[in-house]
């Protein structure tokens, strides 16, 4: 009888992992050897064809002894915090807002969801043409309701440059935690407000004490994929700023894409891309121990 | 017992799918010389007329207007003399170009022929995948190319690309503003900022300027680096050389420098270049060079095609001079060109179809359409090419010096830009400006040593 429940169950565990095969072998194949070549490449001065020089660890050491590389993390991180901060005010504000039982509900969301369905090409091109001096439509506005009587150099100038961009991949994702927000807020029973609203709770206790832990899980998700994406966003800066004005803009993407291929300096390239890595995994890290409730 | 037995087994198939992997990747990453006797894109080695032979060119100019349609004229022209022969371009744009031949390269999808630049060409040849085209054409063919075209081509006495045409660094100028004026086409920088300050102007009346004596290309990168050099070297500065000793040095911080950065950046403190310099890039300068806003701009020929495709009304109005001198002339030839893939087994089809677009007419035809100069020293001694709006370029190709050939080079082009933007925001001095810039490539000639 044991044999035979045993043998079962080892024919369940393989049946399992049968399954589970072809997803395993798709990640594998398309993020770990990816993720393993590119740490193999970070040990080698390479042109990833004839020539592979062993380093070691000489591009790490390089990379964390850099002042610049230092600099555009922190570059980065200051992006990367402005960027999720405007996204979940935002799409929390309008989440909660589409929420609530309203006239043309639909195609307020339909509307909203636009930017995030917009190529990131198009946003900074679109972005880059509103903010330019001569022509653009925010120097225009801004003139005509009298804010400024010279135009702006919006991204030419270091103070104002990393705003603009901000604005702009804030406008391209705002829609994305709107939507998982709104799924989140959807799943929260109607029972539980009324509840808290016969326990004499205000707006802003009911939002509290009901509302953000019923999306806490959707919101720690939320969290991780929008920091994870903005901390190595590449296109937006690259095409509004090209990392300028004098590196004011320059985060840690378009540093290693010059590195690999303006420089060839493919090892080096691979160090910095690793590094980056292992800064997103700790952040995704932190974000799930700091959050209790997620937790239980 | 039943779980302890689960977890120890899934942790072996995991070890092991871990290790399997570390090992794929240290086998995929190790170079792999077997040779690929099919040519890219699993094409079939070049047979006789009577076998259909697919030739795949990759190449920037296929995103470009009006050269895109000349250089499939040119194709459709090859295929009618050899209905054999089928030929694809692959096309992607001059910035992505070099990121599109490594990743094609590490693959070994390369095409038969694929663009390559004075910038690249040290670097493709150092990966090996560039054919020796003295190999592949006769020598009455090769010693047709101007010398300093030539001599840009060459490592270790390979020839490694051809250079289709040059597009020469000058000064680009509306020919019939200075006429107005009465102004000259300038020679010297002080003939320049006068030039400039007096082509400045509120042409409607409205008191705003809306037209601007210089367009500044005033980005970080090599479009603003590749202009602000050439023009710093006519200043007697270099900004990378090699001593007696074979070392490279810069004379970045030389006071001539900083006499140049201090002309450069007063151009934007005097309100000769239109608002928003440092946004300012190549192609926003021709839009506004087509839009009749500014009256010069440091740029090759092949300017004069992009903005006469945007405004065709300038046909005639615009000249080129070489870039003014402080101590001398200076130029770079901005090569451009086709490798052919050292394991392309259409080698002797590519090479005749790069010569065909180097005959004699298909040349003048090109640059006629596109402004860029051939690099043949026959069809630049026609008159067709030789004329008022190109033969200032053409002077300009005798006064060109050769991009030191460091794998850098583009970094130089970042601490330069650099340097520009500092001054312009106010951030630095010229001289703090300079400084930095000199310190800056004197720290990676030394990691690079």
């Amino acid at each position: 009888m044991k044999s035979s429940v045993g043998s079962i169950a080892r024919r369940n565990q393989f049946s399992g992992l049968w399954f589970v095969f072809p997803s395993a072998v798709l990640m594998l194949a398309l993020i770990t050897y990816p993720l393993m070549f590119g740490g193999y490449i970070s040990l080698f001065d390479t042109n990833l064809i004839n020539r592979w020089d062993f380093v070691g660890l000489k591009y790490y050491a390089q990379a964390l002894t850099d002042a610049s590389f230092r600099r555009d993390i922190g570059t980065t991180f200051l992006y990367t915090f402005l960027v999720v901060a405007g996204n979940f005010i935002i799409g929390m504000a309008l989440a909660l807002l589409l929420n609530r039982n309203i006239r043309g509900r639909w195609l307020f969301r339909s509307i909203l969801l636009l930017p995030w369905l917009i190529p990131d090409v198009v946003i900074a091109l679109l972005w880059k043409w509103l903010f330019n001096p001569m022509y653009g439509l925010v120097n225009h506005y801004l003139t005509v309701f009298g804010f400024i009587s010279q135009p702006l150099d919006v991204l030419g100038s270091p103070d104002t440059a990393m705003a603009g961009i901000v604005i702009a991949s804030i406008w391209k994702g705002f829609p994305f935690v709107m939507v998982l927000l709104l799924a989140g807020l959807q799943s929260i029973p109607k029972e539980l407000y009324e509840a808290a609203e016969i326990d004499g709770g205000n707006a802003l206790q009911r939002f509290r004490h009901v509302t953000l832990p019923g999306i806490m899980p959707v919101l720690i998700v939320a969290l991780i994929l929008d920091t994870v994406w903005f901390f190595k966003h590449y296109t937006v800066v690259w095409l509004m700023t090209s990392g300028g004005p004098i590196n004011a803009t320059n985060v840690i993407s378009i540093s290693i894409y010059q590195t690999a291929f303006a420089d060839f300096q493919f090892g080096r390239a691979a160090a910095m891309a690793v590094i980056v890595f292992v800064i997103c995994y700790v952040i995704g890290f932190v974000y799930r121990r700091l959050t209790p409730a997620y937790e239980n | 017992m039943m779980n302890i037995m689960r977890v120890k087994s899934m942790k072996v198939v995991l070890t092991v799918v871990l290790a399997v992997t570390l090992l794929l990747s240290a086998c995929g990453g190790q170079a792999n010389d077997s040779g690929n006797t099919l040519g890219s894109s699993g094409n079939s080695p070049q047979g006789s007329d009577n076998e259909r032979v697919k030739l795949t060119i990759l190449s920037t100019a296929q995103t470009q207007n009006p050269e895109s349609g000349v250089e499939k004229e040119f194709a459709q022209a090859f295929m009618d003399i050899h209905p054999h022969v089928e030929i694809e371009f692959i096309s992607v744009p001059t910035n992505d170009a070099y990121a599109k031949i490594i990743t094609m390269a590490t693959s070994k999808q390369l095409p038969d022929i694929f663009v390559n630049t004075a910038e690249f060409y040290t670097q493709a040849y150092e990966m090996g995948i560039t054919a020796d085209l003295r190999e592949l054409f006769d020598e009455s063919f090769v010693n047709g190319f101007h010398p300093l075209a030539l001599e840009q081509t060459e490592i270790d006495g390979q020839m490694v690309f051809m250079p289709n045409f040059t597009i020469p660094m000058g000064l680009l100028y509306r020919a019939d503003w200075f006429e107005e004026e009465g102004i000259a086409p300038p020679e010297t920088w002080d003939e320049f900022m006068d030039a400039a300050r007096r082509l400045t102007k509120d042409t409607n009346g409205d008191g705003i300027i809306d037209r601007w004596g210089f367009g500044m290309v005033g980005t970080k990168n090599s479009s603003g680096g590749s202009r602000y050099v050439p023009m710093m070297r006519t200043f007697g500065v270099k900004e990378l050389y090699q001593d007696e000793n074979g070392n490279w040095e810069t004379e970045f911080d030389s006071p001539e420098s900083i006499a140049f950065l201090k002309l450069f950046t007063d151009l934007v403190f005097e309100g000769l270049v239109p608002p928003g310099p440092l946004q300012t890039g190549y192609a926003e300068a021709v839009t506004m060079m087509a839009n009749e806003q500014i009256a010069m701009m440091i740029t090759g020929p092949h300017t004069i095609g992009a903005v006469l495709a945007q405004n065709p009304d300038l046909e005639g109005k615009l000249a080129g001079v070489p870039i003014p001198k402080q101590v001398e002339h200076a130029s770079t030839l901005g090569l451009l060109g086709y490798s052919i893939y050292k394991d392309s087994p259409n080698k002797e089809i590519a090479a005749e179809y790069l010569k065909f677009t180097m005959e004699k007419e298909n040349a003048i035809r090109w640059t006629q359409v596109t402004g860029r100069l051939p690099s043949r020293i026959e069809p630049l001694q026609d008159p067709a090419i030789n004329n008022d709006m190109l033969s200032g370029f053409v002077k300009a190709m005798d006064y060109a010096y050769q991009i030191p050939n460091v794998p850098y080079y583009a970094k130089v082009y970042d601490y330069v830009g650099e340097a520009y933007q500092s001054v312009i925001l106010g951030h630095e001095t010229v001289e703090e400006a300079a400084a930095r810039a000199a310190n800056s490539i004197r720290e990676e000639i030394d990691r690079n040593r």
